[in-house]
């Protein structure tokens, strides 16, 4: 497969050749692979005619192997399209819906078909792109409420090209009867975690159904993104979650590099790399004390922090910020590790997490709260289209990590199969090792600060930083798809950029939003409600990520 | 737990004597902007502007102003005007009154 960080040419989509047991069946039903002008530089695209959505989408999700991996709209077009991206080992697929279409179907109207219902992995995104375009599935099924607020005013920024209604009734109804009661919990929880509301339905101690508000943190990222130049968005994009900040920024920047049919420098790339793979350690760490700190642990929660602030500190030495912003920019990376201060400081903090997992493991009533708490199946994590340690828990190698610097250094991936907290727990302590293995082979490959000078009018180390002057030059627009492995799995970016280079549509599709997909369904597992904060320690996740 | 008790024992203490003294992983922060007024004109002021990505830094007439409060210590002012601007190492900001973070800097430098 084509790298993640390498462009497209227009008339070679990326895994072309390999994509296309993938695309014939699209073409039977009327599916038009796009070449050149109008591609998603970085994938295969093929439009299709709305009416032949709900086909489309069928055959796709049969195809062993691929799995939905977002779908949201853009006003990028005099008409809203909708696009659909599924993942495959060999790459990644773009399907795209005009709403409106000679034949004179229109989604925008009508609504289109119930995808969620062929893909359960769509309904996350069929709430926000009613949120935030006012198009729903046209069966009029209930919605839940999952980024603006349910008091936002009609004139809330949203990303439509027209005014929507208000988007009021759009919360799923729930039923509490029986002998089962609410208990709700948040959106101010303890410690300081992020907001989060749970409508827990308990009988007293089992957990009969769990929903999620996860609204509270919406900051409407990627509306602010729009007319940005990318250098000026990577600032924003790098705190859409900000415990992923090298993956998001990581896959904003290649879908630029893509959608402007430039690469970093090589050893640009492998500088993301190691920044990627500490990001990965010191939040495999924070899981770790988090479960401690959910069972009661405290002493195991002390120990885990300990090699948690370890870790942080390493950061700070190897790229002078403690959670690595500012790190990855489009076009490359602003700043080079110190590899010397990574190679004397890293082991020491490396063993000091690989004792603190010994410990813990060796302590049976911790291990006791994490076997068979929590379970998800590979089948519920494939239908789901859940991603990172989550999904390999169950079994599912699903690894974005496949291209770029990655092509040098093939990853291990480390999964499990009981798809319990702790099968979660044994794949975090088996990734941090792996990623110290793939900073070793990174820093021996050579890593180096520099970029790959963008294209876009106005940007530039003299637009937003100093030394050289802006560019003049004029990109031309284009669209591109970019990834990258977040400690909480596939990351993925699409922008259009317009002439100026400047972003016409960002979407960004942490990981988070995949597998808060999956949370509910790990709760209802026979699990008693005091194992929820365990559950969502292993899952790791964001609300920030989903909200955004 | 008698386990984890000799583990205590044997780790020892790992907390630094912060704020008694300095703790060296500060020197690894990234911290505010410090300003050099007689390095500073308005052009350069204004080109602070407009690379602070927060919005901490404006110049409403002819001194710059800067929200310590909305700064994130990203570099890209010190990156944009190096004479002007270095890493203030100054991390302890906390203020009991808002206004307290705004601070005016004059410029100097055009009247040199």
């Amino acid at each position: 497969m084509t790298p993640a960080h390498l462009p497209i040419p227009p008339s070679l989509p990326q895994g072309a050749a390999t994509m296309d047991g993938v695309v014939y069946p699209l073409t039977s039903l009327g599916g038009l692979q796009i070449r050149g002008s109008g591609t998603t530089r970085g994938a295969v695209t093929v439009r299709v005619l709305a009416e032949n959505l709900e086909a489309v989408t069928s055959t796709l999700a049969g195809t062993p192997g691929l799995r939905l991996a977002d779908m949201f709209a853009a006003d990028d077009s005099p008409v809203t399209t909708l696009r659909l991206v599924w993942a495959h080992d060999l790459g990644y697929l773009v399907t795209e819906t005009e709403t409106e279409t000679e034949t004179g179907f229109d989604l925008e109207g009508g609504g289109y078909p119930p995808l969620s219902s062929i893909v359960p992995a769509a309904f996350v995104e069929e709430c926000e792109i009613y949120e935030q375009f006012g198009i729903r599935p046209a069966t009029g099924q209930a919605l839940d409420r999952v980024m603006l607020p349910p008091h936002a005013a009609h004139n809330l920024p949203r990303l439509g090209h027209r005014s929507p209604q208000p988007p009021g009734g759009a919360n799923a109804p729930h039923t509490v009867d029986g002998q089962a009661f609410e208990f709700p919990f948040g959106p101010v929880r303890q410690v300081g975690v992020e907001s989060l509301y749970y409508g827990l339905v308990t009988s007293g101690e089992e957990v009969v159904d769990l929903y999620l508000l996860t609204w509270h943190k919406h900051r409407g990222v990627e509306w602010r993104l729009r007319g940005k130049t990318p250098r000026e968005a990577a600032f924003l994009v790098e705190r859409a979650e900000g415990l992923s900040a090298v993956a998001v920024g990581w896959a904003f920047s290649a879908a630029v590099e893509a959608a402007l049919g430039i690469e970093p420098p090589p050893a640009a790339a492998r500088t993301r790399a190691v920044a990627l793979e500490l990001e990965r350690l010191y939040n495999h760490a924070a899981a770790m004390a988090a479960l401690c700190q959910a069972t009661g642990l405290a002493v195991g929660q002390a120990a885990a922090e300990i090699a948690l602030e370890r870790l942080l500190r390493v950061n700070a030495a190897a790229f002078g910020h403690r959670y690595l912003f500012g790190v990855v920019e489009p076009g490359g990376v602003s700043r080079a590790p110190d590899a010397d201060a990574l190679r004397r400081e890293l082991p020491g903090a490396c063993d000091e997490l690989r004792r603190a997992a010994g410990a813990l493991l060796s302590t049976n009533s911790f291990v006791d709260r994490l076997e068979a708490c929590g379970i998800l199946t590979g089948e519920q994590a494939r239908r789901l289209g859940l991603v990172g340690p989550v999904a390999r828990a169950t079994g599912l190698p699903v690894d974005a990590r496949r291209a770029g610097p990655y092509d040098e250094v093939p990853v291990t991936i480390v999964t499990a199969a009981a798809g319990d907290v702790l099968a979660r727990f044994n794949v975090m302590i088996g990734e941090a090792a792996e990623s110290v293995r793939l900073i070793d082979a990174f820093l021996d490959a050579g890593t180096r600060a520099g970029c790959t000078r963008l294209p876009v009018k106005g940007d530039g180390p003299g637009g937003t930083g100093g030394g050289s002057p802006p560019c003049t030059e004029k990109a031309g627009g284009g669209t591109g798809l970019g990834w990258a492995e977040s400690p909480r799995g596939e990351a993925l970016a699409w922008v259009a950029l317009d002439e100026d280079g400047r972003i016409a549509r960002a979407r960004l599709r942490p990981g988070s939003v995949r597998n808060w997909r999956g949370f509910d369904d790990a709760c209802r597992s026979r699990n008693v409600f005091t194992d929820i904060p365990i559950i969502e320690a292993s899952f790791w996740l964001t609300v920030a990520g989903m909200a955004r | 737990m008698p386990f984890w008790f000799a583990r205590g024992l044997r780790r020892g203490v790992v907390t630094t004597h912060y704020p008694a003294r300095p703790d060296r992983s500060a020197a690894l922060l990234p911290t505010p902007p410090a300003f050099r007024p007689r390095q500073l004109t308005r052009a350069a002021a204004d080109r602070l502007v407009a690379v602070c990505p927060s919005g901490a830094l404006s110049r409403p007439d002819d001194a710059l102003i800067f929200d310590v409060g909305r700064c994130t210590a990203c570099g890209r002012c010190a990156e944009a005007a190096p004479d002007a601007v270095t890493p203030s190492g100054e991390f302890e900001l906390a203020s009991t009154a808002r206004s307290a973070l705004v601070k005016k800097i004059p410029i100097y430098g055009e009247t040199r």
